[in-house]
């Protein structure tokens, strides 16, 4: 509260409006002939006084509130424990698609067959953004003491929200990703270069993640790969992939071989992740003992005390003055609908 | 304006006067009140010969009888103008003392009395001024004049010491002076005030409004502002208010009722409009 600034410093010039009230010459005192007849009387004066102290209050709160009162951007240090864990989100227009799931067993088929049957039943299905921000918000409430970090991309990065441990941030940011429609291309090179430039610069506290959420793999040309693959090295980045089948006919990337058909886009980018000499793991969104897998993954990781910096945003106070200056000016125009205005 | 209303007045004791007229007076002519016998070669009226006086008479002379003659008198109206005559509920203060003065011009014409006019605020106003004069639209002249130049509202205050201005510009002829005022003012110099007007009788009339004098029924806040000094006063309207609004007002007019009785005179109190009967009355009363 203590560095708290004005945006529009010019309004305060107003400020000697508020001797206004404190003028005694007022035309809406009714005008009578000889105020010796009058009795004196306290409650009279404290209504004067109180309504005098309003209209001040009201101006007061007008002008601080078009001044525009607000606390700059600060800076907040703070120690935390824990991973830091980069969610790396595909917001393309795939992932608005529907998904058709795979399924081994004849039980888990009907059962399957079931769902879909209700969900065409009830007109809705879900698409694959859905069960990727179903999936990363229960992620998220497993283990709400890491540090989590949103960036989603599709023909660009967008950094979401940066390093927090507030989860409700990334949370919100995860829910507002579900808005629109992406565009149709998708660069995972810039996505994954975007994610690990944030690693730069930071105190090493302990493990780092890099949790890349995709339904495809993309075909990454050799500048990217070797940007990558140095960025994460030196940068000491674990590298998840949380894989969402798109259809039935989509490879199985945790049980796929290192010698598999390196023409499927997502099966080269397996191979190249899994070259890449520091950790990594594949898990499936749409299954629970997967992601479950993936929350113990990272909570095994040993984790060092941190010392970093959050910043918290601007915020702006003049809503609140205004708000008290409405307050006021009813209670004004409560009192001043007790006054008398004429002597029939 | 409306019609004029007329009242009857008389006056105490036998003012002087040339003008035959309506009032009892101490000059002689014809009239009904015996008043003396004079001889006849003095009064040479030999229609008046009183014969059983002239019998008994020592030096054996013709006495005849003189009467004395009901005379005209001269009425003054001073009229306070100040601020405070501005304020009225409905009507304000001063439309009431037009009516009473244009009543008070039909009435005088009636009694074949002259009336003038004069007015005074801080101090005697020349603008509001008519001589004394016996025409049948005295009143309405008056009232006009009134009405025409206090159309606007000044901050002037009354004050005696403006009645004293015009009592010394009134004449010593006037027997009748009708000081029209709502009293707003310290009532230190009245005793000096009321004796620059000599023997002449005088008739306060206390010219107050029901605004002022009854508070407003509903309860809540009242700002109020002086129209004469401009002093501000907050009243929250309640009960309690209302019993000291009320209470000050009786105060003030029996301070005024004591203060005038003091000199000797009665003060006729008006109250929202002018009743012509009543102020009938008032002269009855104060004449028998």
């Amino acid at each position: 509260m203590s560095n708290i600034s004005f945006d529009k410093l010019p309004f305060l010039l107003l400020l000697p409006l508020l001797l206004l009230p404190l003028i005694r010459q007022r035309n809406d005192a009714l005008s009578y002939s000889w105020t010796e007849l009058l009795p004196q009387d306290g409650l009279g004066k404290i209504a004067e006084w109180v309504w005098r102290i309003l209209a001040l209050l009201t101006l007061l709160s007008l002008i601080i509130g078009l001044a525009g009162p607000g606390r700059s951007e600060t800076q907040v240090e703070k120690i935390g424990k824990g991973a830091e864990i980069s969610i790396v989100m595909d917001r393309s227009s795939s992932m608005d698609s529907h998904i058709r799931r795979a399924s081994n067993s004849q039980e888990d088929k009907t059962k399957e067959l079931n769902k879909q049957l209700s969900w065409l039943q009830a007109g809705q299905s879900q698409s694959k953004n859905d069960v990727v921000r179903e999936a990363l918000g229960w992620l998220l409430t497993q283990s709400p003491h890491n540090r989590y970090a949103l960036t989603l991309f599709n023909s660009a990065a967008m950094r979401a929200t940066p390093f927090t441990d507030d989860i409700a941030i990334v949370q919100a940011a995860l829910d507002a990703s579900d808005i629109g429609r992406g565009p149709s291309k998708t660069n995972m090179g810039r996505g994954l270069l975007a994610a690990i430039e944030a690693f730069e610069g930071r105190s090493y506290s302990g493990s780092r993640v890099i949790m890349l959420v995709s339904d495809g793999g993309a075909r990454l040309d050799e500048k990217t790969r070797l940007a990558i693959s140095e960025g994460l090295k030196k940068n000491r980045i674990n590298l998840y992939f949380i894989y969402i089948e798109s259809s039935p006919n989509s490879p199985n990337l945790e049980t796929v071989g290192a010698d598999a058909d390196t023409a499927s886009e997502e099966i080269a980018l397996h191979l190249f992740f899994q070259q890449l000499g520091t950790e990594y793991k594949v898990f499936q969104a749409a299954d629970p003992e997967s992601l479950n897998e993936a929350v113990q993954h990272i909570d095994e990781q040993q984790n060092l005390p941190l010392i970093y910096f959050e910043k918290i945003p601007g915020t702006d106070y003049s809503r609140s003055f205004f708000i008290a200056a409405l307050i006021c000016c009813s209670v004004l125009l409560l009192l001043s609908m007790t006054q008398r205005v004429n002597w029939i | 304006m409306s019609q004029a209303q007329e009242f009857f007045y008389k006056l105490p004791g036998t003012p002087g006067g040339n003008r035959p007229g309506a009032h009892r007076s101490r000059s002689v002519g014809s009239g009904m009140s015996f008043a003396s016998h004079r001889k006849l070669i003095d009064q040479p009226d030999p229609r008046r010969l009183d014969l059983r006086a002239s019998l008994r008479d020592v030096r054996r002379d013709w006495l005849v009888k003189v009467y004395r003659q009901n005379s005209s008198v001269t009425i003054q109206a001073i009229v306070d103008v100040s601020a405070s005559m501005h304020f009225g509920g409905t009507r304000s203060k001063l439309k009431v003392v037009e009516d009473f003065i244009n009543a008070l011009g039909y009435s005088a014409f009636r009694h074949g009395d002259a009336v003038g006019l004069l007015a005074f605020d801080d101090k005697a106003r020349d603008d509001i001024y008519m001589p004394p004069r016996t025409n049948r639209g005295a009143g309405i002249t008056m009232a006009e004049t009134l009405a025409e130049n206090t159309q606007v509202a000044t901050a002037r205050k009354g004050s005696l010491s403006g009645l004293s201005d015009c009592a010394s510009q009134l004449g010593a002829a006037s027997s009748l002076v009708f000081l029209i005022s709502d009293f707003h003012m310290p009532l230190n110099s009245l005793s000096a005030v009321i004796r620059e007007f000599g023997g002449s009788t005088i008739v306060p009339i206390v010219v107050w409004d029901p605004s002022e004098t009854r508070p407003p029924d509903k309860n809540g806040w009242l700002s109020v502002r002086d129209a004469e000094s401009g002093r501000r006063r907050q009243l929250w309207l309640r009960d309690s208010t209302r019993k000291q609004w009320l209470a000050n007002v009786s105060r003030r007019r029996s301070e005024l009722t004591e203060a005038f009785t003091d000199q000797d005179i009665q003060p006729f109190f008006m109250e929202g409009e002018f009743n012509p009967e009543q102020l009938t009355q008032y002269f009855m009363e104060m004449v028998s």
